[in-house]
Order: structure tokens, then sequence, then C-alpha cells
């Protein structure tokens, strides 16, 4: 029976050029009805959805953009496999979205397309754009000489889109009519042979990404290179006289069809770009935009986030109350709803950012950021596009790191992923707060309080190790890559709020599902350690609790109830751990109780804070800063009587918690995006060390 | 010349394309043999150039513009 539901199910896969509107199309087509997966080996995501039309279902599969079916990125590669059924089931059809006003160039992907003698159908999108431009389009012509149904739409507005579906309905994808016609026929004979293709030009695309196909089995790569060695045929020429051929192949169907049109030039809000990309009023308005995310991020996060911080609370006691006590009872309250937490924490902020992040692109303003930032960055061998995830990680990292998507070139987008952590997120704020009320005076100095210098210069710390360690990687990376920016800057429109809010689902949908499962884990690890010791020392302690608590008076308990958490944490195996890396961080001027809040807190830096309330016995109350400050203030070393807290400690601390990783979401995410253990592992270790030799460096010039 | 020494308030048209691995990526984008090209913003320090070429806005970077060889219309 579901195999039978299955067949019945067409696949149907979705194309288009950068800015067409194909994810409109997408979006109206399918609605909620979307899933994010992978293809194995690659880090772009597969997005699916489901199109019910009548009784009818087809599953649409969101193809990147993309100017052409060459390699450039692992973008064209995916539309390559896909659309030839290469390792990836094939496609049954394929809707190709072309751009109304730029019929020529959405064309030379469309009728490589057609050449590649899959069933299609065009979409000719934004017709209100072509017009107001006076832009002819004769669709019955250009069916006549292509052999493709077309149907016209302005998907932004809803319109057409009934034309769309009905495609859909009637299933009306035909083989188009060969377009162009290819050189080197023995050549491509052989290929077709040996790789059992159907047309010459899929073949002439499996000899051009004989090179970049990470997944081509090696003797399959050699084979199709010798091949072409032997035939004389040069990739890159014979792209390149493909290209010109096909666009003038172009320009005659055109204007055989009367579709190019002469249309008035186009009208581009040139007063908003003479302010947006004003050499000055474009960079303030940028800075300006910034600021106004920033603020709404900060007054809008909070709220949902200590609503989910309470939820979760509450839950983890109610189940450590309800159930009866035991080892199942303490993971489920204090492992799994305490690590769950943990994850849906970030949900505003990631649904938020990306809300923003949305927004502007959708305006078509964040084309015009690229180009203004694109100069400042290339020094450190960053790209204008690294500019807005660099920026969001100064809010949190996670989100930073998963806009770096739309970054081409894998080394820029490697260095951007791997610097933006170095941002000073707003976990560090708790972190630095403590510490800067412990060791810098709330005095001012020429009018300005060194307490907020201190925080200024925290920050600028963490940005200028971003720009350095960018710097750094530039040199140690190996990419056969060339950087390049070359970008088409869209007209301005009033963004969609359905894409904003489906760009917000999908995004936290993404964190939950994919980094959540890694958070959860460590989490869990995290907690098992904190919570357990080695035979029996625990148990002994839990006994001696109760005993204490019984003779206790009312006034002694809620001390000797803080007094006993320190202790069951020193005995825990992450006590141990503590003390025996006391050695190594002793040079840094931390003892082992601090070395204990630097295990816990890799969770995420605000445990920091947490922890130390704990293990110095201060109190559960860890929400009244001014309390915990007085406390660890008193703070003295057993062994010399001086002040655990004293400056030159102090100092080394925020510069530890600045470049240390200390955050496994983080860890999680950068997972998630390079689709490999390789990168998150280096990325930790090698902040780790960072951030222990600037710790010790801060130290030793402090004491 | 090269589009790289564009004015703005200019109009020239696209001679030919120097041979490189971006050249496909230029042609797909439509710049093109004998389209006419002008100069719409510049970032400053020598940033990217942005161009109108066929109806589009195009940002290229200096390197790149360089490699688009034009003539006046």
């Amino acid at each position: 029976m579901e195999v039978a539901e299955k067949k019945a199910l067409k696949s149907i896969a979705i194309i288009g050029n950068p800015n067409v509107g194909k994810s409109s199309i997408f979006n109206q087509l399918t609605g909620l009805n979307q899933k994010i997966g992978n293809y194995p080996g690659m880090t772009v995501d597969k997005m699916v959805g489901q199109v019910h039309v009548g009784e009818k279902h087809f599953e649409l599969i969101d193809l990147p953009g993309t100017y052409s079916l060459y390699p450039k990125s692992e973008d064209e590669i995916i539309a390559h496999k896909v659309l030839n059924g290469l390792g990836v089931e094939k496609p049954d059809a394929a809707l190709v979205v072309l751009d109304a006003c730029n019929l020529e160039r959405s064309l030379l992907l469309g009728t490589q397309v057609i050449d590649l003698g899959i069933p299609l159908a065009f979409v000719i999108n934004m017709k209100d754009l072509a017009e107001k431009r006076g832009v002819n389009i004769h669709t019955f012509a250009l069916y006549q000489q292509l052999g493709v149904p077309l149907v016209m739409t302005d998907a932004r507005n809803n319109q057409g889109m009934e034309a769309v579906r009905d495609l859909f309905q009637k299933e009306n994808f035909e083989v188009g009519k060969p377009f162009h016609k290819m050189g080197f026929p023995d050549l491509l004979d052989e290929v077709k042979r040996e790789f059992k293709l159907a047309t010459d030009y899929q073949a002439f695309q499996q000899l051009i990404f004989a090179d970049f196909d990470p997944l081509l089995p090696l003797d399959q790569q050699k084979w199709l290179k010798d091949q072409a060695k032997a035939h004389g045929f040069d990739g890159m020429e014979q792209q390149a006289r493909e290209t010109e051929q096909r666009l003038s192949q172009i320009k005659a169907l055109l204007s055989s069809t009367d579709s190019s049109g002469k249309g008035i030039p186009k009208k581009f809000h040139a007063a908003l770009d003479a302010v947006f990309m004003h050499p000055v009023w474009g960079y303030l308005t940028f800075l300006a935009i910034m600021l106004i995310i920033f603020q709404a991020i900060f007054a809008w996060a909070e709220t949902p986030m200590d609503l989910i911080d309470g939820a979760f609370a509450a839950a983890s006691g109610w189940v450590s109350e309800t159930f009866p006590p035991g080892v199942l009872t303490d993971l489920l309250s204090e492992g799994i709803i305490t690590g769950i937490g943990g994850v849906v924490i970030f949900i505003p902020q990631i649904a938020l950012l990306f809300g923003f992040l949305a927004f502007l692109e959708d305006t078509g303003y964040f084309s015009r950021v690229v180009y203004l930032m694109d100069r400042m960055m290339r020094p450190f061998g960053l790209h204008g596009k690294s500019v807005v995830p660099l920026i969001s990680g100064m809010a949190c990292a996670i989100p930073g790191i998963m806009a770096t998507r739309n970054i081409s070139n894998t080394k820029e987008r490697l260095i951007t992923i791997l610097v933006t952590p170095w941002m000073s997120c707003s976990a560090r704020l708790p972190v630095y707060i403590i510490l800067i009320g412990l060791t810098v005076p709330d005095q001012s100095w020429m009018g300005i309080n060194l307490q907020a210098l201190a925080l200024l210069f925290m920050y600028l710390l963490g940005t200028a190790f971003t720009l350095l360690g960018a710097l750094a990687l530039k040199y140690v990376l190996r990419t056969k890559e060339k950087s390049f920016l070359m970008t088409d800057l869209p007209i301005y429109r009033l963004p969609r709020w359905q894409t904003v809010l489906l760009t917000m689902y999908n995004k936290s949908k993404v964190f939950v599902l994919e980094a959540g499962k890694v958070i959860l884990a460590i989490s869990i690890v995290l907690w098992v350690l904190a919570s357990y010791g080695p035979s029996g020392q625990m148990e002994a302690l839990e006994v001696e609790k109760e005993r204490a608590l019984e003779a206790a008076t009312d006034n002694q308990k809620h001390e000797l109830a803080s007094e006993f958490a320190s202790k069951q944490l020193e005995a825990s195996y992450i006590g141990i751990l503590g003390k025996a890396i006391e050695p190594a961080i002793r040079p840094l001027g931390y003892d082992w109780k601090i070395g204990i809040a630097l295990l816990t807190s890799f969770a995420a830096r605000e445990v920091f804070v947490a922890t130390v309330a704990t293990i110095y016995s201060v109190g559960e109350d860890v929400e009244d800063e001014l309390t915990i400050r007085e406390k660890l203030d008193k703070q003295v070393h057993a062994d010399t009587g001086e002040k655990v807290f004293n400056r030159a400690t102090g100092f080394s601390l925020m510069v530890f918690y600045a470049l240390a990783m200390q955050c496994m979401s983080t860890v999680a995410v950068v997972y998630r995006e390079t689709k490999s253990w390789k990168w998150p592992l280096i990325q930790t270790i090698g902040m780790t060390i960072v951030a222990y030799l600037g710790a010790l460096v801060t130290y030793q010039i402090f004491i | 010349m090269t589009a790289a020494k564009l004015k703005p308030r200019q109009t020239y048209e696209i001679d030919s394309l120097s041979v490189t691995p971006l050249l496909v990526r230029m042609m797909e984008m439509g710049i093109l043999p004998g389209k006419k090209i002008s100069l719409f913003k510049k970032a400053p320090f020598n940033g990217p150039m942005a161009f109108l070429i066929d109806g589009n806005i195009i940002a290229l970077r200096i390197e790149e513009a360089d490699l688009i060889q034009i003539k006046e219309a």
C-alpha cells in the first residue's frame, strides 16, 4: 500500500537564477509542508516540500539558485546531480523559473535544462515588473520554438499561481526540443555509453563535472579525464564556447518570437541607493540598522528567554518532586529536561535574528551591504558577505554561523565560521560583569567609568582576535578557488511576511533538530560528570548531608545545603577532573575550584557564574549578582591567605572567556554547518590553546 | 581600456572579456560583448564597483572589472 502511494507521488525539481522569486514560488506552493534534509557528502541543505493539487501530490525539490549548470560551487554540483539523477533519485520533471525582465540571462540556464532531456515547464516570474517596463513576451511563440509549456506569474502578489498549480494538475511537463548542438559527437557518445546517459548534453556535463564532483569514484574521474584528453576536449574552453553560442541562439530566439521587448530603463529607486550606497551615509545607515537589530534582539529576546528558562526549571522541579527519587528521575529532571531547555533557550535569538536578516535580504538591501563592506573585509581573508555573520556573532555566534550559508567561496566561509565565536557574544556578558565588578574599581578616569572602559576593552579584544584570527587563517588554509565578487544588486522590493516568517521557522527548526541532538548529548555527559563520583563518595556525602540537616536549625539549613552542594561537586568526576587540571591552570592564576567552573562552563559561558557560586558555596540564589560578587570577594586561598579573585586572576579569567570556545552549542552548530567533526574539533582545540596562552600572558603581566 | 577605468556618467560598450576562469561566470550574468556598460556607484578606498549592464546593477571588484575591455559606444 505504501509503495503504491510512493509511486503516485511525483517529484519535481525547481530551479532558477538567484533573485528570480524561485523561493517565493516554492513557498507559495508548499507553505509549511517543507522539510530540510541532507545531500550525502554535501554541506548544502536539501529543501523538499509537498504540493497538493486536487487529488494529486507532488514532492517539490528546491535546488539552489544558479545562473548556469557549470560547476562553480556546491550549488551547481547539486543541481547537476539531482537533474541527472546521479547518486540521488532523479526527479520526474523540472520547473524552471525565469525572470521576465532578464529572459536572456534566465534562458541560458533554462535551455541548459532543456538539453538535459528532462521533462519540464517554464514559469516566467515577475511579469508585473516586465509589464511596467513594457517588455513583451509571447509565450505561445516561445512554446512553439522551445516545445516547453510556459506560464507567466507574479509570485510576490500571488498572481498566476493558479496556472502553475494547473501545470501540476495536468502534469503538463514536456521534454523540450534539443536547443543547442554540441561538438565532439564521438566523445559524447562514449561518455553516454559508459554512464548510460540519454542526451549529449548530459554527457557534456559529466565531462565538465569530472573535476568537481567530490563523490565521483576516482577511476571514473580518471576515465573521463583520459577521454577528454584523447579527444582534445578542454572543459573551460568548451564552456565558454557553449555559453557564447547558446546566448546568441537565445538572442535570435527572442527576436524571432518578438519577446525581447524594448523596455523603458529599469527604475532603480536611485534615491534609495544614493543613501544606502553612499560612501558616508551608506556606512552610517548600515551601522544604524545593525544597532536597531541588536537593540531589538536584546529587548525582545529577553522575555521569551526568561519564560523558556522558567518553564523548563518548573518542569524539572515538577519531575523531581512528582516521580520517586532515583537515578532515572534525576536523569530526566536535571539531565534531559535541563539539556532540552538549553537548546530551546536559543530559539528567540535565532528566530529574531533570522527574521531581520530575511527581511533585509528580501528587500534587496543585503547585497548593498556586501558591496559596502567587501573592501574592509578582504585584507583579513574574508568576503563582503562575512560581515553579517560576524556582526550577528555579537549577539550570539550560533545564528551568526548559520548565516554563513550564502558565502559561496569555501575558504572564506570556513574562515568566517571559525572566527565568529571570537566576537563578544551576549553569554560572555554575565561573566564579564561579575569579574569586572570584582577586579576593576568603580571609579572614573577623565570622566569615563573604569568598569565601562574595561567592558568596552573586552568587546574590542574579541573583535581584534576575530580579525587577526581570520588573517592568520588566510595564510594557513589552502584553496584552489579564487575569491571574487560578482553579485547582482536587485531592485528594492517590499519584503514578504511569509518569507520572513518561514525563514524564522525553518532556521529555528534546523537548529533544534540538528544541533539540538549534539547539545543534548553533551549536556547529559556534563550532567553525569557533575552529579556522580567514584564509588560511594557521593552517597556518603548524601547520608552525611541528611544527618547534618536533621540536626540543624532552620536558619542553618540554607547554609548547610550550599555547603554540601559545594562538597558534592568537589567529589564528582568533574570535581576530580578540575583538581587534575590544577597544575596546568596554576600559571593562569586559577585554583581547582575555578578549574571545575572552566569544565562545567563548556556547556555555556554563563554557567561559570552558577558553578563558581556553587563551589564557593555562595548559595543557590545565583540571580543576585551583587551577593555573589561580595561573597567571592571574600574568598581567600587556604594556604597563602591571598584573595582568590585578585586583579591578575580576574583579568586572566576574562581573557580566557573572551578567547576560549566554552560553548557546546557553537560546537554543535559548526558541526552541522561544516558537516564534519574535523572543523569543530580543530576550532575548539585552537581556541582553547589561544585562550590559555592569552590568559597566561595576562596573569603574568598583572601578578 | 577596461571597465575598471570607467568614470560616472560615461556609457561605453563591452568589447571583449579576458579569458580567465571567471569568463563563463561573467557571461552568464549578462556581461557580454556588445552590451552597454556604465558606472553606477563606486565603493570608497578602491572597493567594489557597481555597473549598470543591460538593465541590471552588477557589483564587481576592481580586479574583475579589469577583465572587461570596453570601447566607446
